[in-house]
């Protein structure tokens, strides 16, 4: 789960790495009271789930309270990459000598943490290590042993820093390594850290992200489900426990894992336009089915439904009694194509047929996309 | 032949008196799995389809001489499993469990690594070596016996590939999921190195999807060391950038890599024909080897 900047900006705090004073304002009113206390300049900072807030307009230096007034009403109505902003950061402004980049994150295929840093910050590292590879230097961090002070010193070293420079940005770099440790990131990112003229080292922004699957370890955090999913049948969908991602076409699918997901997907979008992705994972029940008709039919405009799911871990028969009790119950007519293959196929089939549900006893997708093509024309 | 089980392989399941892996013993037992032992600790002395249930690993290596274990394990205690199941001696872990935090997939992953103890998964259906015996949670019915190895990311696309290829009359060797997270114990190139090895195998399937770097990884090892013809498919096309499609491995990054357009160019150069779906997989199959 993505955190909002002052979330992480607090994780940072606790472990000890120097921020500026900020505070947060949900009105312009609230906005010019916090940069008083605050004292001037401030930065205002749109809170909102997305990169390249710079870019989008999102952030702006206030000098004046006029500026602060005038500011915090332009980002708190706007939207950035299509989230509307609620909520702004009021942070102290600093001058900045230097900038750094900082990050701990994983390597997914070789399967350990990857420490990242660069003596050049503010912009996107990738664009740094295309143009100016020197300038980053990377290293694997054994999980068991963790990132050691002489270590971070040594990644500093390769990228030029020395004297306080090179003591302070280490201790940040080890600090960085104990938030994306203690709460389970996926990434934890300072872009920038920034030495001040008057030597100060202070992290201007935050990039954490929490693996969902830790989350339960961490009730401390207090993570509101509402506040990170934004989209009202995403966040359906993880109450229920299964991955709904809406998308803009009418055709619903529901398969019984992701791969199996996409490959519905991406045969569907050949000739038609699926109104979602929904993978149930391996926990099926009557239960959890009948909630699934219910999360994909909210989309409206769903013309048909696309079911393509196996029996191994899940036990099928069961979810297509939940499918059926569904739509008995809610009068559905619209077409419901069903793919269902492997333990307990003989049962599931009977009881789609039996409630209108049309099935498909071909092994291949195209098949079962091809058949439903022909119903939605009025075919038989 | 096959490659990491047969119906000889001594395989103890952890977890097994749980709702799952009561159900899923008694599916490897009739598939002809040779399950000496389960275990799940306070749960010692019980039977479970006719299988002994120990509190400790240790114990069911000492008196049944387990040399692999099936995992169905709740999340949370997959961690503390793995070490002492690797500390009792056992060589090959198959991990099916969902939603284990990544930090502790890393810390297995490396104890693994030092002691030289294979895992596969975690998210993943298993491994099935067709006709013989199955550590996992895959359909038995949806495979054939035959001469085609198959890796496959995805474990409900490794059910639709096989089904797909056994109705055209071509078999599965063995078949095994990767498991779907981003980080994953043991990778492809591992995988194609014992299916290269394997005489039992003639044809190698690796099913992909988006998001990660395992296809073009095993891009690289094909074109190193692969001599037997290998068919790919990648799932995902259509899907958005940077967003998650279940899966916590199957993303777009913003940077451009992990895209199915950059993981099929990349098997095409080393010669690997890629298929547009499940289905297509078969007709590339044909051209390269007859059914059977």
């Amino acid at each position: 789960m993505r955190l909002y900047e002052f979330e992480g900006i607090e994780l940072f705090r606790r472990e000890g790495i120097p921020v500026p004073e900020y505070a947060l304002a949900t009105s312009p009113e609230e906005a010019l009271e916090k940069a008083q206390g605050i004292g001037l300049p401030v930065v205002l900072k749109a809170q909102v789930l997305v990169g390249g807030r710079w870019l989008a307009g999102g952030v702006e230096v206030a000098k004046s309270l006029d500026d602060v007034l005038r500011a915090s009403r332009r980002i708190l109505g706007s939207s950035i990459r299509g989230m509307p902003v609620h909520k702004i950061m009021v942070a102290s402004g600093v001058e900045v000598a230097q900038e750094f980049y900082l990050s701990i994150s994983i390597d997914d295929y070789a399967g350990t943490p990857l420490a990242i840093l660069s003596a050049e910050g503010g912009v996107s590292i990738d664009r740094i290590a295309r143009e100016r590879s020197e300038a980053v230097v990377s290293r694997f961090v054994s999980i068991s042993q963790g990132l050691k002070l002489s270590e971070a010193r040594q990644m500093c070293r390769k990228v030029g820093l020395s004297g306080r420079d090179l003591t302070e940005v280490a201790g940040v770099l080890t600090a960085l390594y104990r938030v994306f440790r203690t709460y389970d990131a996926l990434i934890a990112e300072i872009n920038p850290l920034v030495r001040t003229p008057e030597g100060k080292y202070l992290a201007l922004d935050a990039k954490v992200e929490i693996d969902d699957s830790s989350l339960y370890r961490h009730p401390d955090l207090n993570l509101k489900l509402e506040e990170h999913i934004l989209n009202p049948l995403e966040r359906k969908g993880r109450e229920i426990g299964v991955s709904y991602l809406e998308l803009d076409g009418d055709i619903a699918i529901i398969a019984s894992g992701a791969g199996l997901g996409m490959t519905t997907m991406d045969i569907i979008s050949q000739r038609m336009r699926p109104a979602n992705f929904l993978e149930t994972g391996g926990a099926i029940t009557a239960d959890l089915l009948y909630k699934v008709m219910d999360l994909v039919l909210q989309k409206k405009g769903v013309k048909a439904i696309f079911i393509n799911i196996y029996g191994g871990i899940n036990p099928i028969h069961e979810g297509a009694r939940g499918i059926v009790r569904y739509m008995q119950e809610h009068n559905i007519t619209i077409p419901v194509v069903a793919k269902a293959l492997g333990n307990h196929q003989e049962e599931t089939w009977e009881i789609f047929r039996q409630h209108g549900v049309h099935v498909v006893t071909d092994v291949s997708t195209e098949k079962g996309v091809e058949e439903l093509a022909r119903l939605l024309r009025g075919e038989k | 032949m096959s490659i990491l089980l047969n119906r000889e392989t001594r395989v103890l399941v952890q977890g097994i008196t749980g709702r799952t892996g009561r159900v899923q013993t008694k599916w490897m037992l009739d598939y002809g799995t040779n399950i000496v032992a389960g275990v799940t600790p306070g749960k010692g002395g019980e039977i479970v389809e006719g299988v002994p249930v120990y509190d400790t690993v240790t114990e069911t290596v000492a008196r049944h001489g387990a040399e692999a274990s099936v995992f169905f394990i709740p999340a949370p205690a997959v961690k503390e499993a793995a070490r002492q199941t690797i500390d009792a001696g056992i060589r090959l872990i198959v991990v099916v469990t969902e939603h284990i935090p990544v930090h502790d997939v890393m810390e297995i992953k490396e104890y693994a690594r030092d002691r030289e103890v294979m895992i596969i998964g975690p998210t993943t259906p298993g491994i099935i070596t067709v006709g013989e015996a199955k550590m996992g949670i895959m359909p038995g019915n949806v495979f054939t016996p035959g001469r085609i190895g198959i890796i496959s990311r995805s474990g409900t696309l490794s059910y639709e590939v096989s089904i797909n290829l056994a109705t055209a009359g071509f078999g599965q060797s063995t078949v095994v999921g990767i498991g779907a997270d981003p980080v994953v114990f043991t990778n492809m190139p591992e995988l194609l190195r014992l299916f290269e090895k394997d005489p039992g195998t003639d044809l190698i399937v690796i099913v992909g999807e988006v998001g990660g770097i395992q296809e073009e990884k095993a891009a690289e090892f094909i074109d190193r060391w692969v001599t037997k013809p290998v068919v790919a498919y990648i799932a995902g096309l259509n899907a958005p950038a940077e967003k998650r499609l279940g899966h916590a491995g199957a993303i777009i990054q913003g940077d451009g890599k992990g895209t199915p357009q950059s993981k099929i160019a990349a098997l095409m150069e080393v010669g690997v024909d890629v298929a547009r779906s499940p289905a297509q997989v078969v007709d590339l199959v044909r051209r390269r080897l007859k059914p059977g």
